[in-house]
């Protein structure tokens, strides 16, 4: 049974934050988002694929990301995501984050001594 | 490569295009590895995930909501409602009927009973004339001594004046710049009039006290429609000098437009210039008009201003009897008069029109929302939340509510002309009518709560239903329908109700009219020409103001030459037209029987005629018994009356034989002898029998300004007739109110008639409206069951039998319905028994058969489609 409320991606943050960093090299499409996520990590994170639009929405509504129609190395009209200058700073503060973040979650999880 | 990068909010199409290509993406990928074309495909969707799911949860992060998820919402419902045309068209269309009828039936309410004056704080000016019990139902009226006796008396009143109670009499002859001359209504009022009104002229000024004093130079203050139409507006109007039957009036103001009161007045003139008026206690014609001061209540002055009229009916027991009491009423009041229980009643069907609309919309939109059960319990297995269903369902409920609301005003503006243009004109301020606003807001609110409410309580048990059951049930969908059906049934009975109240409520009107239309009236021939001519001022049967034995003089001669006019069958004249409206001498009366018998100040009052020969066979009122007034009943002959039926009636009552017999208008006025008896007439008002009293114009001193004539010629040829006549004997002279009897006797009927047809045609689409209900639910119903229907028919169930048990308990609601609507009728009885004309509002046929009605309607309207289902049963094999 479904929940009353929508079902909280508990990846949202990281996904975010993977996103731009995708996105640092330079600008990319949904597509080429989600399998350079997925390449990156070795295909050890299989996202649905779809559940990356969310994500670039709200990261679009921040501002950290702008995008725009264009036609693909392959041929096909997709619309192209590229950092914006707050978006670059936001990798910064999001990397630092995510540091502290593993090495206390690494600490609480280190075997008891 | 220059690209255009945006910041701006990408639209759903957007999402669906990248999606697309996204989706494209993954499927090329598959085909390059190289995967069957099917194989991609179903690759491409797992990978991407649904496609729907995305997009909600994509629109969740639109920053724009709530306003851009309110909006996407709204077209999601319009989606559905398009879709799911076949409920929710009939549904829009019968709600939109139902605000249209109802705010235009509003507005009309609005226009005429509460929008306010031209006044300001009109709810402080009082009506006020007295009334006398004893002397049965008359008004009694105030004399202009009572002006100050008013002012003097009561503090409460800031400003006092009086008028006349009526317009009749006071019409003046306009010649102005060589047009041909017109009637113009003017109304005599003492100075302070405007200042009661709270008025004040557009030009020039305001009457004076100085305007007011006996033999004051003659000053009028023009209305605006008369400055408009006959003056060209002329700018430069004020100290110029008019000529009014023949004299001169110095034209001192013209009054604010929409100041039309009284009632058709085309100018004001002072009243007190005159000392006969100003000093005699026992001319009694006027009522008084007055403000309160700020803070005063009408309650506090209704009884100072009775007590002042008790105090003065001691002090002059001459003029006044003591069984006289004040009566004060509010100039809204006053204005709307009579007209206001029948617009109430009109108000109340349109208003019932409305919940039966709101009913049947509602009825099928739930038939609508129970169909939709499985898609509803499909989305909710696939994850849909149950908010969001809640919400969608709303919308669209909104959104049926909304198109019904513009569609339902937009009629409602082609409505309201026509409406306006229908009713009768003697309703005050109808042509004011417009669309309210006020009005507008309480459609749409009940209609949204209507929609609203429709959808959600039929969703509300569908998302609480467990879903497992009404999926496994697939196409099957009796329980679904069953479970909707008690609600549903109950909407059935409320539907017959209103249908029935409605169509009793008209069928009373209806019979009303009816026996009004029929109703012997005493005028026969309705084809009779009449007209008001306004005799005075200077012509060649005298100067000045026509004298008694000037004005007989000329009449004689105008009815003689038309007499003698071929074509012309007969032709006479009268003192006050048959149903000229409320207006008329009254008198009182003794006959010689009763004389002496009764104290002086309550003697019983008639209607007074002053006729000439040849008016009886003129309008058609037959003479029942003795002669007609003839050339010999001149002034000087022995004094002669002659009297209806119902007067006659009661000196027979008494033992005497009526001809012969005699009576007078007072104890100190001489006997008259009678002559004759005539049927009864009504002179007042169709529904209203009343005693009438004849004198010859030759032997009585009030003119006889209405003309009445028929011939063999059209009544276009008469009317040319009379006005050539009327310029050969006198050019000054005008005739106006042109109007045969039958036009006359239509204008009196035609609130009745504009009433009942409004009645008819709001029961008539009450019934409509409660039919389609039933029809649609025993037609969804139906369709629910049929694979019971097709069993049952196997196994050689009676088509009859299967056919009462699928109807039966929701005709039993319709029937419960339908008696419950015309016993609702009797609760309304004592207000409905002054609006109906020789029918009581119990009449036992009407109600039993507009009950009755309704019902074999429903019944009608029920086994159509039961009929169908179980003459043709259809198994589903799916």
């Amino acid at each position: 049974m479904p929940d009353d409320k929508p079902p909280v991606d508990i990846l949202q943050g990281t996904l975010n934050m993977m996103i731009l960093r995708v996105l640092l090299p330079g600008p990319a499409n949904g597509y080429e988002i989600a399998r350079s996520i997925e390449r990156r990590s070795d295909d050890l994170l299989q996202v649905e694929q779809g559940s990356i639009y969310p994500a670039l929405r709200r990261l679009e509504t921040k501002g950290f990301v702008e995008a725009s129609w264009k036609t693909s190395s392959t041929n096909r009209r997709a619309r192209y995501y590229r950092l914006t200058r707050t978006g670059r700073k936001q990798i910064l503060a999001e990397q630092s984050r995510w540091k502290t973040l593993v090495h206390a979650i690494t600490r609480v999880m280190r075997p008891a001594e | 490569m220059k690209w255009k990068w945006k910041r701006h909010r990408p639209t759903p199409q957007d999402l669906d295009d990248e999606l697309q290509s996204h989706l494209e993406a993954l499927r090329q990928e598959r085909l390059d590895r190289g995967d069957s074309p099917e194989a991609a495909a179903r690759y491409a969707h797992q990978h991407l995930g649904n496609r729907t799911a995305i997009a909600e949860d994509v629109h969740q992060v639109d920053p724009w909501s709530p306003f851009a998820n309110a909006l996407y919402t709204l077209r999601m419902a319009a989606r559905s409602v398009t879709r799911h045309r076949k409920t929710t068209g009939p549904a829009t269309a019968i709600l939109s009927l139902g605000i249209a009828m109802s705010v235009a039936m509003f507005s009309l309410v609005d226009a005429v009973l509460l929008r306010p004056l031209p006044f300001p704080r009109q709810e402080s000016i009082e009506v006020i004339w007295k009334v006398d019990a004893q002397a049965g139902h008359y008004i009694e009226e105030l004399a202009y001594p009572e002006l100050r006796d008013l002012q003097d008396n009561i503090r409460d009143l800031e400003y006092v004046a009086v008028m006349p109670t009526s317009l009749y009499g006071y019409a003046r002859v306009l010649q102005h710049q060589g047009r041909e001359p017109v009637q113009i209504e003017s109304a005599p009022v003492s100075h302070d009039f405007f200042r009661v009104l709270g008025v004040e002229p557009a030009l020039g000024r305001n009457f004076r006290a100085s305007d007011e004093r006996v033999n004051a130079a003659p000053v009028v203050i023009l209305s605006d429609r008369v400055w408009r139409e006959h003056f060209n507006s002329d700018p430069h109007i004020i100290g110029r000098m008019i000529r009014l039957n023949g004299d001169g009036n110095t034209v001192i103001g013209v009054m604010a437009p929409g100041v039309d009161f009284p009632r058709g007045a085309g100018f004001w003139r002072p009243l007190g210039i005159d000392r006969n008026i100003v000093e005699r206690r026992n001319a009694t014609y006027l009522q008084a008009i007055a403000r309160r001061r700020p803070g005063s209540s009408h309650a506090a002055v209704e009884r100072q201003i009775d007590s002042l009229f008790q105090r003065l009916a001691n002090q002059y027991p001459q003029f006044y009897s003591p069984s006289q009491r004040a009566s004060v009423m509010t100039l809204p009041v006053y204005w709307t008069g009579s007209s206001r229980p029948q617009l109430w009643i009109l108000l109340g069907a349109s208003i019932l029109l409305l919940t039966a609309s709101v009913l049947s919309a509602g009825i099928l939109i739930l038939s609508g929302v129970v169909a939709r059960r499985i898609e509803l319990a499909t989305r909710i297995a696939l994850g849909a939340a149950r908010w969001r269903i809640l919400t969608q369902l709303a919308a669209e409920g909104g959104f049926i509510a909304i198109t019904a609301t513009l569609a339902g005003s937009a009629l409602s503006l082609l409505a309201l002309p026509l409406l306006t243009r229908w009713a009768p004109a003697d309703i005050p301020r109808v042509s004011d009518a417009h669309l309210d606003p006020a009005a507008l807001t309480f459609a749409v609110a009940a209609a949204i709560l209507a929609a609203i409410v429709c959808t959600l309580i039929p969703a509300g048990s569908a998302l609480n239903q467990p879903l497992e059951p009404v999926l496994r049930e697939g196409s099957t969908r009796s329980s679904l329908s069953r479970s909707g059906l008690r609600t549903r049934n109950w909407f059935i009975c409320a539907q017959a109700t209103v249908a029935a109240l409605m169509l009793a409520l008209a069928g009373l009107f209806v019979a009303s009219y009816h026996a009004l239309s029929t109703a012997d009236i005493g005028f026969a021939h309705r084809d009779t020409l009449t007209f008001n001519l306004a005799l005075h001022g200077p012509g060649p049967f005298g100067a000045g103001t026509y004298s008694v034995g000037a004005r007989r003089a000329f009449y004689n001669e105008l009815l003689h030459r038309l007499r003698e006019t071929p074509g012309v069958l007969s032709a006479a004249a009268i003192l006050v037209r048959p149903l000229e409206g409320p207006i008329g001498w009254e008198r009182d009366y003794e006959f010689a029987f009763e004389a002496g018998k009764q104290t002086d100040r309550v003697l019983p009052k008639a209607n007074y005629e002053s006729i000439t020969t040849g008016y009886f066979a003129t309008v058609g009122t037959p003479l029942l018994e003795g002669r007609d007034f003839n050339d010999h009943d001149v002034e000087g002959s022995p004094s002669v009356v002659i009297i209806s039926q119902s007067l006659a009636r009661r000196i027979r009552a008494a033992g005497h034989s009526p001809v012969g017999h005699q009576l007078r208008f007072g104890p100190s006025l001489p006997w008259l002898t009678i002559v004759g008896v005539t049927a009864d007439a009504r002179y007042r008002n169709i529904a209203q029998q009343d005693a009438d009293l004849f004198v010859p114009a030759m032997q009585a001193q009030p003119s006889t300004p209405y003309l009445v004539i028929r011939g063999t010629q059209s009544t276009t040829e008469l009317a040319k007739l009379v006005r050539r006549t009327l310029a050969q004997l006198d050019p000054s002279q005008a005739a106006a109110r042109e109007a045969t009897l039958g036009e006359l006797i239509d204008a009196n009927t035609a609130r009745n008639r504009f009433h009942m047809i409004l009645l008819l045609a709001f029961g008539a689409a009450a019934l409509l409206l409660a039919a389609t209900a039933i029809y649609g639910v025993i037609a969804e119903l139906m369709s629910a069951r049929r694979q019971e229907i097709a069993i049952r028919t196997a196994l050689g169930s009676p088509r009859a039998r299967l056919m009462r048990d699928m109807i039966r308990s929701t005709l039993l609601f319709a029937a419960v319905g339908a008696l419950a609507g015309t016993s609702a009728l009797l609760f309304l009885r004592d207000h409905l028994t002054t609006l109906l004309y020789a029918i009581t509002p119990t009449d036992p046929t009407i109600l039993l058969s507009s009950a009755a009605f309704v019902l074999v309607v429903n019944l009608a309207a029920a086994c159509w489609p039961a009929w169908r289902a179980v003459d043709r049963p259809r198994i589903d094999f799916t």
